[in-house]
């Protein structure tokens, strides 16, 4: 069997659940499908490295994670684009709940801090255990329960009352 | 007894704790009002988080995502534009399959062949003397899944359950799984044999009736050939389920 025929099948099956991940990540429909071309083209041409014990939808998911990242970073030196940790927290408890609360929910996702935006998306929308999304982010659990608090935190302030 | 932190009080709602913890949690909920609040806004947390971005499962999917995945097919080949340069390899748009209008009837059968060629692969259909019948997940869903018990997440969804004038009952189902198909399984002794298979939008998650009325032509003409009174309704469904769809 060839691993890219494998891979290649896999991401077929996989594709509706990495459209919701990106999504989650990028916010906006067309910004999310550039990332997902992104990231099958990556995982094609990474085909080789994928180890058929491994699972699949961790890999792209990794996959998917890193690509963001990276077009963070190069958006982020062309323009700031993206609020610092500080301004995101912000809006749950400052002078903008009012309009805040008025988002939808996924406008209030696409608003939090990167790091609080994976965690979201890995752990509440796929569905990924605490310990998956540790591994997969490279973190430590506990980083991954923090952010999830905090990002919950803050989107419940959106929903507001009638939460 | 120690106290419910917020961290355990997360684990609990997300699912993360043994059975052991997740019990001392429920325990302690069923005498904390405050804290079964909490949990209850966190659970609607979640729930609209899924209602917010579920529903990107069941969009059709752009061309351009699944034109990079399909097998062994020359769409790697870049389109040449009118100025003669390949398009952008990044950006490379998949040429248009079987979706041209006036292509109707012959295109049909070469579509129906396509798409029996691609589900073989994937092990849905299986070509037992002479014609398709559905394998693997397919068959399963045929077999076991009811239209009014439906899934949101399952890879087969059921529409339509009807008996023939035949007396055979006969089932749509749309593959959720790209490239979206809908068809018609009919209940042989041999199996689910498939009369039709059809390109199709992803089925709309839910109502039995939605899902019939998105049926693709194709797939809409053989179960209106073959309907001899009402389809199942919820109870007649499950009863034929038990009966071993006989």
């Amino acid at each position: 069997m060839h691993s890219s025929d494998a891979v290649r099948e896999g991401l077929l099956a996989l594709l509706p659940r990495l459209r919701r991940l990106a999504r989650a990540l990028a916010g906006q429909a067309a910004d999310a499908d550039d990332l997902v071309q992104v990231v099958l083209e990556r995982a094609l041409a990474r085909a080789g490295q994928w180890r058929p014990d491994a699972a699949l939808d961790k890999w792209v998911f990794a996959i998917a994670r890193n690509a963001w990242r990276d077009e963070l970073r190069a958006r982020g030196r062309a323009q700031h684009l993206f609020a610092p940790e500080e301004a995101g927290e912000a809006v749950a408890d400052g002078s903008d709940v009012r309009h805040a609360r008025q988002m939808e929910l996924a406008q209030a996702v696409a608003m939090l801090p990167p790091d609080h935006r994976e965690v979201v998306a890995l752990v509440l929308v796929e569905g990924l255990s605490y310990d998956e999304a540790a591994a997969l982010l490279e973190v430590p659990v506990g980083t991954v329960t923090s952010r999830l608090a905090r990002a919950r935190a803050t989107l419940q302030a959106h929903l507001g009352n009638d939460a | 007894m120690n106290p419910i932190d917020d961290d355990t009080l997360q684990a609990y709602v997300d699912g993360q704790l043994d059975a052991a913890e997740a019990a001392r949690v429920d325990a302690a909920l069923a005498q904390d009002d405050a804290l079964a609040g909490r949990v209850r806004r966190m659970r609607t947390l979640n729930t609209r988080l899924r209602a917010a971005f579920d529903p990107v499962l069941d969009e059709p999917l752009p061309e351009r995502l699944s034109a990079l995945l399909q097998p062994a097919r020359p769409n790697v080949a870049p389109i040449v534009l009118a100025g003669g340069r390949g398009a952008d390899a990044g950006r490379r748009r998949a040429p248009r399959r079987w979706l041209m209008p006036g292509a109707a009837l012959a295109a049909s059968v070469a579509l129906l062949a396509a798409a029996l060629w691609w589900h073989a692969g994937n092990g849905l259909v299986r070509m037992r003397s002479g014609g398709p019948y559905a394998s693997g997940a397919l068959g399963r869903a045929l077999d076991q899944s009811l239209a009014s018990e439906p899934d949101a997440h399952a890879p087969v969804a059921i529409g339509l359950s009807f008996r023939t004038a035949e007396g055979n009952i006969c089932r749509t189902f749309t593959i959720r799984t790209p490239p979206a198909r809908a068809g018609l399984a009919c209940h042989t002794a041999a199996g689910w044999e498939l009369p039709v298979l059809a390109p199709s939008a992803p089925a709309e998650s839910g109502e039995l009736r939605q899902a019939a009325s998105s049926l693709p032509p194709a797939v809409q003409a053989a179960v209106d050939a073959r309907l001899r009174g009402n389809v199942f309704d919820a109870q007649q469904e499950r009863a034929a389920r038990a009966a071993g769809w006989r």
